[in-house]
């Protein structure tokens, strides 16, 4: 059927715009908080 | 585990399982549409998209405002996480439309009101975006967005009321068209709810790397002044 | 000193920077000739389809043309660092902005009038009896226009890659109004002219709103 194509497409693209855009903050997010360690670290010795 | 991370877990399930239920609700609850079948429930999640979407870009224009009259950096934060989950919803609505629309009318785009005015609600706030971007001091760069971001809210009534009269007198195939079914309605209000709770998700993740960007900026800085105090100290 | 004296003053100052060597008129007036010329190679249109997308062409390429000229409106400023000098000044800042939004308006509509003739004769259109109406709103649009543009000629030039930023900015925006005048210049040219009530509506609602939200906020925009 191909209306059940197209509607399976469909939900698949809003959940994975979502997604695609979650991972991309949480990425940036992670490695940023390995940043903040990383100066929190240099402070202490410094 | 800290506080503040429980809390996260625990929003995050809960949205995930309204999310659950929207989904199960539009695809197996909802009553099939009589004239365009199963498609139409792509519905479901395409227009509360935009409504979501709307809400987002209402909380950028907000934020500006506050950010014009207070210039607390937080309100900066709140209106470029908002501003980019409002262009992740319309890009979901943008998508989702050609979908609906090749099995409906065989083309994959319509000029119709709604699409249209979607089209270039999504360019505005994709501008505003890249107008950060292409600046560097974040305190200029706060202030400008801020007033195109109320600028670009202001337009929006304008481009959909002026390409709703626009298309009324010169008319085209329309997308997703039809009334709501009566028993449809609860239908897309859970859908509309789940998507306001995942933007709300969405919006505080964003904020979140907004406001760790400024803790880093200010520990960069802590590192230098104390390293620099240190080589004198040694001296 | 109040706002419509320091407005005019700093109207005054900008007619008399463009009218002394009127490059930016001339500019604009041969880059919308040029538009419509383009336009007829790349659609060919019969006299019919002239008439039809006239209005259409006449308003995107004083969209276009409009955009390049606002340009200059801040990054002129920039280049001689004067800008700092007018936010000494006595006047409040939006004197400033008002000024530069009258000078632009007053440009544009110079160019686009020049035009006018020139597009009668390309597209084969009868303006004479709709004149003044057209006129009309051809002041509307191009209030529009320019006050968003020279706000947002403000917003760009404190950004990278203005040149880009400044029409990517602005046309979105001017979605309104472009659809308003259109139809409205459409109406008049029609069989028989009739002027669109509605789309006059459209414009004055686009140019109050605009207006009043540089007037609130645009001053934002002018400081250190």
């Amino acid at each position: 059927m191909k209306n059940l194509q197209s509607l399976m497409a469909a939900y698949l693209f809003v959940w994975g715009i979502f997604f695609a855009y979650h991972l991309t903050v949480a990425r940036r997010l992670a490695r940023l908080q390995d940043e903040v360690e990383r100066l929190k670290a240099m402070l202490k010795q410094v | 585990m800290p506080r503040g991370m429980k809390t996260s877990w625990l929003a995050t399930a809960a949205v995930a399982a309204l999310i659950g239920l929207a989904g199960y609700s539009a695809l197996f609850v909802a009553p099939t549409e009589r004239t365009m079948g199963l498609i139409q429930r792509i519905f479901y999640f395409h227009v509360p998209s935009a409504w979501t979407g709307f809400v987002a870009f209402f909380l950028v224009f907000v934020s500006s405002i506050a950010y014009l009259l207070r210039r607390r950096p937080q309100w900066d934060w709140l209106a470029v996480s908002a501003a980019e989950v409002g262009v992740a919803c319309f890009t979901v609505v943008l998508v989702t439309g050609p979908i609906w629309a090749k099995p409906v009318w065989g083309i994959w785009w319509t000029w119709d009101a709604r699409l249209t005015s979607t089209f270039v609600l999504w360019v505005l706030y994709v501008s505003y975006l890249l107008l950060r971007t292409l600046m560097g001091d974040p305190e200029r760069r706060a202030t400008v967005s801020a007033v195109f971001g109320i600028f670009a809210f202001l337009d929006v009534p304008l481009v959909y009321l002026s390409i709703w009269f626009w298309r009324t007198q010169h008319p085209q195939p329309v997308i997703g068209g039809g009334g709501l079914d009566k028993r449809m309605w609860p239908v897309f209000l859970i859908c509309w709810a789940a998507l306001l709770a995942l933007m709300a998700l969405l919006v505080r993740q964003r904020y979140r790397l907004e406001a760790l960007c400024h803790e880093v900026q200010e520990l960069a800085i802590d590192v230098e002044l104390h390293s620099a105090e240190r080589a004198t100290e040694i001296r | 000193m109040n706002l419509a004296r320091a407005a005019t003053i700093i109207l005054a100052k900008e007619l008399r920077t463009e009218f002394r060597t009127l490059e930016l008129l001339q500019a604009t007036v041969v880059f919308v000739l040029v538009v419509l010329v383009l336009f007829s190679f790349t659609f060919d249109p019969t006299a019919s389809e002239s008439r039809r997308f006239g209005p259409g062409l006449l308003w995107l390429a004083f969209l276009f043309a409009g955009s390049l000229m606002l340009h200059p409106s801040f990054t002129r400023e920039q280049t001689n660092e004067t800008l700092a000098a007018l936010r000494l000044a006595p006047i409040e800042p939006f004197a400033i902005l008002l000024g530069k939004v009258l000078a632009n308006f007053l440009f544009l509509l110079l160019a686009e009038v020049l035009l006018l003739p020139i597009f009668a004769v390309l597209y084969n259109v009868h303006l004479a009896s709709v004149l003044g109406r057209l006129l009309l709103v051809l002041v509307l649009g191009t209030l529009g226009l320019t006050t968003t543009g020279t706000v947002f000629s403000a917003i760009a030039s404190q950004a990278r890659m203005r040149e880009l930023l400044l029409p990517l900015l602005l046309l979105p925006v001017l979605t309104p109004a472009l659809i308003a005048s259109t139809e409205a210049t459409a109406g008049l040219l029609g069989d028989p002219p009739e002027l669109r009530q509605v789309w006059l509506a459209f414009l004055v609602a686009f140019d109050v709103l605009f207006l009043t939200a540089t007037w609130l906020f645009g001053e934002y925009l002018l400081e250190e």
